[in-house]
């Protein structure tokens, strides 16, 4: 469902990823961990159609994300740290605004938007400014804009990042469910316990390389330490 | 174009933009709420001023004359005759009166007698006893006449055998219509401005700030149809804003709150139809205004970004529209196609009731075509990683602006920034003003000389070797190759023709001071060897050393650390044409600036200032030469300034053969270095 075969993005003389290669299936929840500036950002912003890569290519659906970027973002939910919400619009408005804009109107986009609206606990908050909302219920907002269109494959960047448990766990609860749902969910973080909760497989990116590759079990015992914490910075040093 | 995602931006846009207080502010409470407030308080303050002064009779003394006329003023109650003791400058001045007559000796029978009034023109007080005196004086003046005529036994009209009296044929509803096309179209055109100023700024790059750009980029629609109900939010704003404002102001001035006009007999009111041109001619207006405004505010990173970018040409955009303010400028054709200023010029026949057909249909029909060449400038603006991304990594640029000079410190010395670059040009450039201009007006030839090697050539000198740079680098003192320096050569020969080119079109539009230039000529035109190597000296090879050591060495260097080449290049050549400017010289500008574009343009490609002096002495050299040759200027230009067409023709080959033998610019090591890093290689 998500494919990434051999991408390469570099900045004037500066490489941020060499050569990626990955692929999530679909019912599959894929962890990408890495340092600061290891360039997880930038492989999936070229997933998302807001880069072109260097080289290599990036796929979503069989669909390329520099051929047809529009056919890509139909079937794609992507949430970056980055990305913000519309001050002046209610939450509501917002998940209107963007449902129109894929192509969601009238009965059919009010059924979506109050399905979103339930699995994120948006109600309370629906018709208040975005510009008044807590970074806890922002993010939510975020991610029910994300997947409005119900999108088969999800590239969440940071999903948790400052989030409070509560917020954090709605999150966590949703992932799970795309998961049966056979949606592929692509997500990166820096939280090894949200790895060890969610991930069926993790990639750990260091230097712009994919530098391990493996189920939590198998990087922890590929390394011989105690937990993915250690494992992690294992072969982070050794990359 | 999907029409169906445009509309909904557009609606969103509108929405949003209806929630925000800083805009609705802009739209609707200044212009709805303010001037008929602005309008009555200012009138209301001018009465009360006028009441304040009248209140009180002006205190005046009278010095000389006869007594009865002293009791001829104090009979006015608004006049009352003091005695003052100190000299009348004196008394005025300590303002002990507020004015005072002095009276020459009485001059013989039948002859004119004298009256002085003493007053300060900076007191309101002095200068109204002035008017009330004024008048008054010359009450007496006429009851001395009558005394006069009756002793003579003559009758009053004696003295007067024509009497005249105005009378205009303009209604008072032309007479509105006039004074209200002198200053609305400068407000309707401000207003638009102001209205698609700040929404431009808010939906492009406040929404990149803010980081909803890139949520909405992840939409499956196309860029263009964003960057079209986007470019429609704005332009209705704009409009809106401006109607907003000319209906406010024209229920102003009829509601009758406003009364100075009716003192005046002026009476305010449109036809319907005009109001419906005017309306018809803020369309393309608001579209050029959002869709310019829009293009440039989608390259900033930040909303303060933006708006520093957005200023200038705020203001620049606007100047044109103080033409049609001015008294005597007719409203031709010509004109017409002057961006902003023919539509101004349209509000102003359109108020004033008379609009020449054929110029308000090429206002009308250029200003629609200026407005779709905005529009694909903001549509090329968008949709570009770089444009939308900054320099592509999605986050802002490392570190703050205060990071970055550390940054540069300590990565050694370097090429000046930017800013002190420019503070540096701006410095001498008022040096070479002020002192410059006195040192010429006393020691005319000596004079230039002197004020171009200390005050240009000597303070860059010092300034790259005192200040924390590298000289080398700071002046681009760097050795130039052979095929540099013939691409140097060619470069400038085709340019020359082609600047004549430009004086040549410009004069079309500008008059040319020709004594000015008569003057100019005599002093370029060498009479003997001697004195054309002096002038050689002098006016080719002093400013080829000096002024590039300020424009292409500081300048050009210190803004190519972070600026792209064109817009480096550019800015110099534009500083490089101001700085030739003075008041009678405004015509020197565009060539001036074209000289300086193509030395840049070298200079930036061989990084050697050398191949910039080259160019600016022969460019130099060549006017004295073609001066003080007749034969050789017969051929070249006409005396009327038309330069020889055949040499145009060929210009642009040499120019294309330069620029294609111009070696390119190569990195250098040094260019690695930390903060060297932001010069593009």
């Amino acid at each position: 469902m998500i494919r990434i075969d051999g991408l390469s993005k570099a900045y004037g003389g500066f490489v941020a990823v060499r050569d990626l290669s990955l692929t999530v299936e679909a019912g599959e929840v894929y962890a990408l961990l890495g340092a600061n500036g290891a360039g997880k950002t930038t492989a999936l912003r070229c997933l998302a159609t807001l880069l072109r890569p260097t080289s290599g290519t990036a796929r979503i659906a069989g669909y390329d994300t520099v051929e047809q970027p529009l056919e890509v973002r139909r079937r794609l939910g992507f949430l970056a740290a980055s990305m913000g919400l519309y001050e002046r619009l209610t939450a509501r408005e917002l998940l209107r605004y963007f449902a129109a804009l894929q192509g969601l109107e009238g009965a059919g986009a009010e059924a979506r938007i109050a399905e979103v609206v339930e699995t994120f606990g948006i109600e309370p908050f629906a018709d208040r400014l975005c510009g008044r909302l807590s970074t806890g219920q922002r993010q939510r907002v975020s991610i029910a804009r994300a997947v409005v269109h119900d999108p088969p494959a999800l590239v969440l960047d940071e999903p948790t990042l400052g989030l409070d448990v509560l917020s954090g766990e709605a999150i966590y609860r949703f992932i799970d469910s795309a998961r049966s749902r056979g949606r592929a969910v692509l997500f990166s973080t820096h939280q090894m316990s949200e790895v060890e909760l969610l991930a069926d497989r993790v990639g750990i990116i260091a230097g712009g390389r994919l530098v391990a590759e493996g189920t939590v079990e198998e990087l922890v015992g590929r390394t011989g330490e105690r937990n993915l914490a250690r494992a992690f910075l294992r072969i982070v040093e050794a990359a | 174009m999907n029409a169906r995602v445009a509309v909904r931006v557009l609606a969103k846009e509108l929405r949003e933009t209806l929630r925000d207080r800083r805009t609705l502010m802009m739209m609707v409470v200044i212009p709805v709420f303010l001037y008929p407030v602005l309008f009555v308080l200012m009138e209301q303050l001018a009465l009360l001023g006028q009441r304040r002064l009248e209140e009180e009779p002006a205190r005046v003394a009278v010095v000389g004359g006869a007594p009865e006329a002293a009791a001829f003023l104090d009979a006015d109650s608004v006049l009352r005759v003091v005695a003052v003791r100190a000299s009348p400058e004196r008394a005025v001045a300590d303002e002990a009166v507020d004015a005072v007559v002095v009276f020459a000796p009485p001059a013989g029978e039948g002859e004119t007698g004298h009256a002085r009034i003493v007053f300060d023109d900076t007191r309101d007080r002095s200068r109204y006893a002035r008017d009330v005196l004024d008048r008054r004086l010359e009450g007496w003046g006429d009851t001395l006449l009558a005394r006069r005529l009756a002793e003579r036994g003559l009758p009053a009209g004696f003295a007067e055998p024509l009497a005249v009296a105005g009378t205009s044929v303009a209604t008072a509803e032309q007479k509105g219509g006039y004074a209200l096309g002198r200053f609305l179209p400068l407000i309707l055109i401000l207003m638009t401005v102001l209205g698609a100023f700040y929404p431009a700024i808010d939906l492009a790059a406040g929404e990149k700030e803010r980081g909803t750009l890139e949520t909405l980029l992840t939409a499956p629609v196309p860029a263009r149809d964003i960057v079209a109900g986007k470019f429609a939010a704005v332009a209705v704003i704009a409009f809106a804003a401006a109607v907003l404002n000319l209906g406010s102001m024209l229920l102003t001035f009829q509601s009758g709150v406003f009364r100075f006009g009716e003192a005046a007999s002026l009476s305010f009111s449109l036809p319907l139809s005009a109001v419906g041109v005017v309306l018809a001619v803020l369309v393309p207006l608001a579209v050029l205004f959002a869709a310019l405004f829009l293009g440039i505010a989608v390259r900033s990173q930040s909303f303060k970004e933006a708006q520093s970018a957005l200023t200038p040409v705020y203001i620049l955009s606007f100047l044109p529209a103080l033409l049609a303010t001015m008294p005597g400028i007719a409203f031709t054709p010509g004109l017409a196609l002057v961006p902003v200023a023919g539509v101004a010029f349209l509000f102003r026949g359109l108020l004033s009731g008379d609009a020449p057909l054929a110029a308000s249909v090429v206002a009308l029909a250029s200003t629609v075509v200026y407005a779709g060449l905005a529009l694909g400038f903001a549509a090329r603006s968008f949709g570009r990683e770089e444009v939308l991304f900054g320099s592509g990594s999605g986050a802002a640029p490392a570190g703050s602006f205060l990071e970055r000079v550390r940054g540069w410190r300590t990565a050694g010395r370097g090429v000046p920034l930017p800013a002190e670059s420019l503070a540096f040009v701006a410095a001498v450039g008022l040096a070479y003003f002020y002192l410059g201009g006195a040192l010429q007006a006393r020691l005319l030839e000596r004079g230039l000389l002197a004020s171009e090697w200390l005050l240009l050539a000597l303070p860059a000198v010092a300034f790259a070797a005192l200040g924390p740079y590298d000289v080398r680098r700071t002046l681009a003192l760097r050795p130039v190759g052979p095929r540099a320096l013939g691409a140097a050569l060619l470069v400038v020969a085709g340019g020359i023709p082609l600047g004549w080119a430009i004086a040549w079109l410009q004069a079309l539009f500008i008059p040319v001071p020709r004594e000015l230039f008569g003057v100019l000529e005599k002093l370029l035109t060498a009479g003997d060897l001697r004195r054309l190597i002096w002038l050689l000296f002098l006016v080719a090879l002093t400013p080829a050393v000096c002024e590039e050591l300020v424009f292409r060495g500081v300048l050009l260097q210190g803004l190519s650390r972070e600026m792209r080449m064109w817009r480096a290049v550019g800015t110099t050549a534009l500083i490089f044409g101001a700085f030739h400017l003075s008041f009678e010289t405004a015509i020197r500008f565009l060539p001036t600036a074209w000289v300086g574009l193509l030395v840049g343009y070298v200079v930036w490609h061989t990084r050697s200032l050398f191949a910039g002096m080259l160019m600016h002495f022969v460019n130099n050299a060549l006017a004295v030469v073609v001066v003080s040759t007749p034969a050789l200027r017969s051929r070249l230009v006409t005396p009327e300034g038309e330069p020889s067409w055949l040499l145009v023709a060929v210009a642009p080959l040499l120019l294309f053969a330069g620029l294609r033998l111009l070696p390119r610019r190569t990195a250098e090591p040094l260019d690695a270095a930390p903060g060297g890093s932001l010069t593009p290689a």
